[in-house]
């Protein structure tokens, strides 16, 4: 059987596989029902301060597999709710980082460059009008490199990358993060070193844990959603209240975000958005597609990316910059981030290796359930017959496809519904957010010294923010840490102990010549 | 004396009955906290979580899971040891944490005493894998690889199998290149991506050896794979070491008998009753269950350490 019989066996293990269920007198396919309750859960839980999507997923896994079972016919209903969340908190992620500059992951911390300036201006309709149809534009873009047959890219490019590269390619990651979002590069690598400081504290190979200066509390190391959501989330909330109090002091009272002026888009300027989307589109997709490489990395290049081109046609015009306010800074990014969902099925199916934190659970739920075991063989054709493994694998494709359609029609809606989050007065949605934030690491910890951890890190986002020493690389570093040690101490063993690996073949020494010349040249030219 | 055998008889009865009645009605004074030493949505925590609800479920009792990961179990150890033992305390392991982790750890800050075993799960399916397409049927042909000039990859997933690792190499004059990752599953990864020539996995192979995938080169356990029977033991390579592991339930030391035997008799019903979730899941994911408690866990537990006292011996 070839490609099209796949696929066809696919769309009919969506159809016909796992049940229909009655709503409302028509009969929908399980799998489909569970797709559009994902996604609008998704949408809602992206778009809530303080919540994020692997977050909603790690909550509803074990009890999804508690509903459905593990046998293979809860394969693709569990799968599709997964999905759901995953497209449905990457695009609605982007209503609190446009809102309140409150970004829920790291992906999102881009959107709030341009997201939040628009919202200032009284855009901020228009901002997440702007954020849909690039995240649904850069989704689309994704899902159609996967049903053209890109699982062979992942085993390709897994042949290039030994653990060696892969270190290497890391620090370059680290490297260029650091020099393109701090301003100078000196602030970015404080970021950096402070996030690998933090994340090396507790952890390592050694069942002792290290640097805990023999106290108790730290021996099991920050949990990563404490580091995260502390620095972005409840930093943020710290420094929106300190700037209420300077709003109380100049001006006597609050200054209220209102809607103001025309907030829709127009066709004409979607076509003109694309320009912007499309290449930020194939950045997406394209890093999505390697292996361990997430979505953060996507959106830092997609919106880098733009704004270099972008701004260099607007060389005098500061209103029309990047980082002003303008709807393309949004659209880069958002195109970017929502491009990796559906080329970071490939390195997963293919190699089981998540590029992202939602991937992480797209694996658990595999691992837990009959029907696909992800390697290589899943895209092997047989002598004879059907894989079916493969027709699993287009079944998870076409729910992809509908997850994006949906969020086509009715994504929006749903993102505008959240959008009115903007009309609760801030002395009322900042100790919400504070609320929620806590439940939400809670929920997935119920450890009280998390919420300690949580609040620790958001004094120290807090500081950051008030010497302007950027969050993005600290939170990157914070979670790259862990790979890079894994990869190094690895690289290091299956060389047989050669202290020079990092340098041990072309690619690894052409990527860490890049990283030392993306400092070096950042640091010589710093961006305006 | 037939009166006094009487009122004996009669006491006895009175005793056991009271007893028996004590065993059928223990009831924890509060919330049981579930401490699971694995990291969440894993297959450990799946099974934790699922026996969790069957026991809420068949006995009322009130059920709190709680993530306490890190260390090899070093950190549920160190933590269930101080809390209360009247059976609000249990804790999900494995058998190494209470041998080797804890040996080879200076700061363990637990020992055997500090915890009541109460029942196994499920045992690991221990073998040592690779890619099918390398072309390798037995664990011989790599060392006959390695023995040619091959540089062999070998991927373990925590101290005690490096030293194994470490050893096979010895016994039979050659290096391989042991790179130590977290869990199975990485090691898994770590194979399939081409990382890695051979590696230790514990059971999470069976899928990847079912679909041709991947194969069983040998055995590290005392008995035969159930998914792979024919592949030889590592003692046929040369190192006579097993690496027999369960998941265990513990709970703080000095558990009174009655709450430790109803806990362990619950949990241990759940697991061999194949259409509870929790039976379920753990034939799906371990193979089936495989439960030993009381006295018998003890003394596994004890040969356990003797054993990992003699491996880091040998390695050293």
């Amino acid at each position: 059987m070839g490609v099209l019989d796949h696929i066809f066996l696919g769309f009919d293990a969506v159809l016909y596989g796992s049940g229909v269920v009655p709503v409302l007198g028509i009969g929908i396919p399980l799998p489909l029902l569970m797709v559009f309750l994902g996604l609008v859960t998704g949408i809602v839980v992206g778009s809530i301060p303080g919540l994020a999507g692997p977050m909603a997923m790690a909550v509803a896994l074990p009890i999804l597999i508690s509903i459905f079972g593990y046998e293979t016919s809860a394969f693709l209903p569990v799968l599709g709710f997964l999905i759901g969340i995953m497209k449905g908190a990457t695009a609605g992620g982007a209503v609190p980082a446009i809102l309140f500059n409150t970004p829920g992951t790291p992906d999102a911390l881009l959107t709030t460059l341009d997201g939040y300036p628009m919202t200032r201006k009284g855009k901020a309709f228009k901002a997440l009008r702007v954020a849909h149809f690039s995240s649904v534009s850069g989704d689309s873009v994704s899902d159609i490199v996967l049903f053209i047959g890109a699982p062979f890219l992942a085993i390709m490019v897994e042949s290039y990358l030994d653990l060696p590269e892969k270190a290497a390619l890391i620090l370059l990651s680290l490297c260029f993060i650091a020099a393109i979002v701090g301003k100078p590069v000196g602030k970015g690598l404080i970021a950096v070193g402070l996030g690998l400081f933090f994340a090396t504290i507790g952890t390592g190979e050694d069942f002792y844990p290290r640097l805990t200066g023999n106290i108790v509390e730290l021996s099991g190391g920050f949990p990563i959603a404490c580091a995260i959501l502390g620095t972005l989330v409840i930093g943020e909330v710290f420094t929106a209240l300190y700037e209420m109090r300077g709003e109380i002091i100049n001006h006597g009272r609050l200054v209220r975000h209102k809607i103001a002026g025309d907030n829709s888009l127009p066709l004409a300027e979607k076509r003109q958005l694309l320009g912007y989307i499309l290449p930020s589109a194939a950045i997406g997709t394209t890093i999505g597609a390697l292996p361990g490489i997430g979505s953060t990395l996507a959106a830092t290049l997609g919106y880098s990316t733009a704004k270099r081109r972008h701004d260099a046609r607007h060389p005098d015009d500061q209103a029309q910059r990047f980082g002003s306010g303008v709807p393309q800074g949004v659209a880069a990014t958002e195109a970017a981030n929502s491009a990796v969902s559906g080329a970071n099925l490939i390195p997963v199916l293919s190699l089981g290796i998540p590029g992202n934190a939602a991937a992480v659970f797209l694996i658990l739920a595999m691992d837990s359930i009959n029907g696909l075991n992800p390697s290589p063989s899943v895209f092997k054709f047989p002598s004879s017959g059907a894989n079916p493994e493969m027709v699993m694998a287009f079944g998870l494709f076409t729910l992809m496809a509908v997850a994006n359609i949906l969020n086509w029609a009715g994504g929006l809606q749903v993102m505008r519904l959240m959008g009115n989050m903007i009309h609760i007065p801030k002395q009322i949605l900042l100790p919400s957010v504070l609320l929620l934030t806590i439940a939400g690491v809670y929920v997935q910890d119920t450890n009280l010294l998390s919420v300690i951890w949580l609040v620790l890190f958001g004094i120290m986002g807090f500081v950051m923010r008030l010497c302007t020493i950027p969050i993005l690389p600290f939170v990157i570093a914070f979670i790259l840490t862990g790979p890079l040690e894994r990869t190094a101490r690895q690289a290091f063993s299956a060389t047989g102990g050669d202290p020079w690996f990092l340098f041990s073949s072309p690619i690894c020494v052409m990527l860490m010549a890049g990283s030392l010349f993306v400092l070096v040249y950042f640091a010589r030219k710093p961006t305006s | 004396m037939k009166n006094t055998l009487r009122s004996l008889a009669t006491a006895s009865a009175l005793v056991l009955m009271a007893t028996s009645g004590a065993l059928a009605e223990w009831k924890p004074s509060g919330p049981i906290t579930m401490l699971i030493g694995f990291a969440a949505g894993g297959g450990a925590d799946t099974q934790a979580r699922m026996i969790a609800e069957e026991l809420e479920k068949r006995h009322g009792w009130q059920i709190i899971p709680e993530q306490a990961t890190g260390g090899g179990g070093a950190k549920l150890s160190a933590k269930i040891k101080d809390m209360p033992n009247d059976g609000t305390v249990i804790g999900l392991a494995v058998t190494e944490t209470y041998g080797y982790n804890m040996l080879a750890n200076p700061k363990a800050g637990y020992t055997q005493a500090d915890i009541t075993p109460l029942t196994t799960t499920a045992g690991f399916q221990m073998g040592i894998v690779s890619q099918t397409s390398k072309g390798w049927n037995d664990f011989g042909d790599v060392i006959a690889a390695a023995k040619g000039g091959e540089s062999i990859r070998f991927g373990t997933m925590s101290p005690r199998i490096a030293d194994i690792a470490f050893l096979l190499g010895e016994a039979n004059d050659v290096e391989f290149n042991i790179i130590e990752v977290k869990g199975g599953k990485a090691v898994m990864n770590g194979v399939n991506a081409g990382d890695m020539d051979v590696g230790f996995m514990a059971g999470i192979q069976a899928k990847g050896v079912a679909a041709g995938d991947l194969v069983n080169l040998a055995s590290a356990l005392s008995t035969p794979l159930k998914m792979s029977p024919d592949v030889k033991r590592m003692d046929a390579y040369g190192v006579d070491f097993v690496l027999d592991g369960y998941f265990v339930f513990v709970g703080p030391g000095g558990m009174p008998s009655d709450a430790q035997k109803a806990i362990s008799t619950a949990i241990a019903d759940i697991v061999n009753d194949p259409s509870t979730k929790a039976g379920g899941f753990i034939k799906k994911a371990f193979g089936g269950p495989a439960t030993i408690s009381g006295s018998e866990l003890g003394g596994l537990l004890a040969a356990d350490a003797a054993d990992a006292e003699k491996l880091m011996m040998a390695v050293n």
